[in-house]
């Protein structure tokens, strides 16, 4: 067993008392496969190592208070891991639960998570605390904020289904800070039934701890789901976006911006799988890389055979700002349908040293000048954020750290 | 105002100007001509201050000022205006943005008030029209997609909004039919007040047509070699600068 299985692999007796075969499964799939390392091609830019030097000793430390948000809604708060806010108060068309155990589908699991690539998936099925389950209906505006203090040193693992019914809508803000240095697994599922949208926000900053988080969306018939990702980069980060669009009509949007510098790390895979004709996507992803940072992209798009008239996009470019910065993309098209159209670019470039002295020229000062550069060429995912009052507030940030 | 004596500039470790000497007075407009390669260009980054062109030896004293020493954003402060001869396209830069932006840091630079969006916004709709230029161009992003003669009515839509001391434009008239030459023409006299000074650097006499210089110079291998009326000018376009390479 490698050092690193070793330490996150937990000892039989340190599992939720709760028996579940679900548990054992997973805790097989672990001891078999172990976990990923850069020979692993899903991993192959992002080692674990940092992860083998930490030893965890479970400190957590004060509850992390919240930030006030742009829009009117109800909030879910996991504090260290744990749902700490009060569900008495939650508007009727949004109802929280903890699922019992027997209720996931080991089958379903076995498909998604696969072997080694999927390791800290079934890490996080055989040790979250309580799968919480959100069921939306109507008209809806949910904040889902994880955090962690400074003191933070341990290992949590959320774990969320959000389950929106037919024709309902939600704005969703998946809001996660972190400032400690432990390990944060998060497992995420969203589910959009027919006809039902949802706009998805993540907002990310992290600090010293390894965050690894996967999130599966599944979209129904005439279903739209459109997330924008604003992820100011963590000592380690890692996330897996999967959407399938599974039924006719079904639409899927994806814009991300990552903003990365000193020694952080950040890797995103994403996959949108057509998996019948009749179905939409676009995916846009910008990284921009400072100081010695390292960014990685793997973007996959799937159209299944006889998914016809299905049609995606998916561009990446990307922003060196640095000699020792590293960037490393990934557009991968597999296409088993001829009546399909689907395109990829992707780039990745430097700032022009013309367009500096332009700006310069014209009155503003160097630093200056590379800020609204920098903001130019970042600001194009956010703007796609639909809901004006949030978008507002992602490009204010965005400004301020620029 | 301009006063650049016995100039030396490198680009890249090779000399491009050669001792060029040059006296702008307050109101004047003077028209630097020559051939491809002549230092025409260099002479207009030079001005502005871009790091890439190296001043070896000699001076330039602008408005009582050793501009050498001067950041490119302190010479816009003090009034230096290059329009580009090729506009430089910033996505994601909104137009309208960056020339408040530039604006506001450059009263802010002089100790002056900045100007609120209304009065920005009243200024630069009125130079757009002047310039026949649709007022849509503000929302895009600076240049992206401009044709090449909408970029070079941008650099004049500037240039009348920061107001500089000293315009330099570098071959604005390249790329322009007869009618936009014209537009941009009337966008250059409107600034002449009789204080603003203009080097207007060119290939060709039409644009010269319309604007009248005080003096035209020749600038040949990095030197002004010769220097006169606007007759000067209707000389050149008569026998070319075939006769430079004669005369070296």
């Amino acid at each position: 067993m490698s050092a690193l299985a070793e330490k996150l692999i937990p000892k039989p007796e340190a599992l939720p008392a709760d028996h579940s075969e679900i548990r054992s499964h997973a805790m097989q799939r672990l001891m078999q496969h172990g976990f990923p390392d850069t020979k692993t091609e899903a991993w192959k830019y992002t080692s674990l190592r940092v992860l083998e030097k930490r030893d965890f000793t479970g400190q957590t430390g004060a509850a992390t208070p919240l930030p006030s948000y742009p829009i009117s809604a109800s909030v879910l708060h996991f504090d260290h891991g744990r749902l700490v806010s009060d569900l008495s108060a939650l508007p009727e068309g949004v109802r929280v639960s903890a699922l019992p155990i027997d209720a996931l589908s080991l089958a379903q699991y076995d498909e998604r998570y696969g072997q080694q690539a999927g390791a800290f998936q079934w890490l996080n099925l055989a040790k979250f605390e309580a799968a919480w389950d959100i069921e939306v209906s109507g008209d809806q505006a949910l904040v889902i904020a994880t955090t962690t203090s400074s003191e933070f040193n341990g290992d949590v693992y959320p774990r969320i289904r959000i389950r929106v019914e037919p024709n309902a809508t939600l704005e969703l803000i998946q809001d996660q800070r972190d400032e400690g240095q432990g390990l944060v697994n998060i497992a995420c599922e969203v589910e959009l039934a027919q006809g039902s949208r949802v706009r998805h926000f993540i907002h990310r900053q992290n600090s010293e701890s390894v965050w690894v988080q996967r999130t599966d969306v599944d979209i129904a018939k005439d279903a739209d789901y459109r997330v924008v990702a604003f992820d100011r980069g963590g000592r380690l980060t890692r996330h897996d976006l999967k959407m399938r669009l599974n039924e006719a009509g079904a639409h899927g949007e994806i814009d991300g911006l990552v903003l990365l510098n000193g020694s952080q790390h950040v890797d995103w895979r994403t996959e949108i799988v057509h998996a019948t004709g009749h179905t939409n996507s676009r995916e846009a992803f910008k990284m921009l890389a400072d100081g010695q940072s390292v960014g990685v992209f793997n973007g996959r798009i799937h159209i299944y055979p006889d998914a016809d008239d299905s049609h995606s996009d998916l561009n990446t470019a990307n922003l060196l700002l640095s000699d020792d910065a590293r960037i490393n993309i990934k557009p991968e098209l597999e296409i088993y349908s001829e009546e399909v159209t689907a395109s990829h670019g992707a780039t990745i470039g430097q700032l022009d040293d013309r367009s500096l002295f332009y700006l310069r020229s014209r009155g503003l000062s160097e630093a200056d000048a590379l800020a609204l550069l920098k903001f130019g060429f970042a600001a194009e995912p956010l703007e796609q954020i639909q809901n004006d009052a949030i978008k507002d507030w992602a490009l204010a940030e965005l400004k301020e750290v620029l | 105002m301009l006063k650049i004596k016995d100039l030396h500039v490198s680009v890249d470790g090779q000399e491009i100007l050669k001792g060029l000497n040059l006296e702008v007075g307050e109101g004047e407009l003077h028209a630097v001509m020559g051939p491809n390669g002549s230092g025409k260009s260099t002479l207009g980054y030079t001005l502005a201050g871009r790091e890439d062109y190296e001043v070896t030896s000699g001076s330039i004293e602008f408005d009582g000022q050793d501009l050498v020493e001067m950041e490119p954003n302190e010479r816009a402060a003090s009034g230096v205006f290059l329009a580009f001869q090729y506009p430089v396209e910033i996505p994601g830069v909104n137009n309208a943005y960056f020339l408040r932006a530039a604006l506001n840091a450059q009263r802010k630079a002089r100790g002056e008030e900045e100007v609120d969006g209304v009065t920005f916004l009243k200024t630069v709709r009125a130079s757009l029209e002047e310039l026949e230029m649709d007022e849509s161009l503000l929302k895009r992003a600076v240049n992206e997609g401009f044709s090449g003669g909408e970029k070079k009515r941008n650099e004049i839509v500037q240039m009348a909004v920061l107001q500089p001391k000293l315009a330099i434009l570098d071959e604005t008239d390249s790329g322009l039919d007869i009618d936009a030459l014209k537009l941009v023409a009337e966008g250059i006299n409107r600034l002449r007040d009789g204080k603003r000074s203009f080097v207007v650097i060119t290939h060709y006499q039409r644009l010269l047509d319309y604007l009248s210089p005080d003096k035209v110079h020749v600038l040949s291998a990095g030197k002004i070699v010769e220097s006169g009326g606007p007759e000067l000018a209707k000389r050149l376009e008569a026998q070319g600068y075939g006769y430079l390479e004669k005369a070296s």
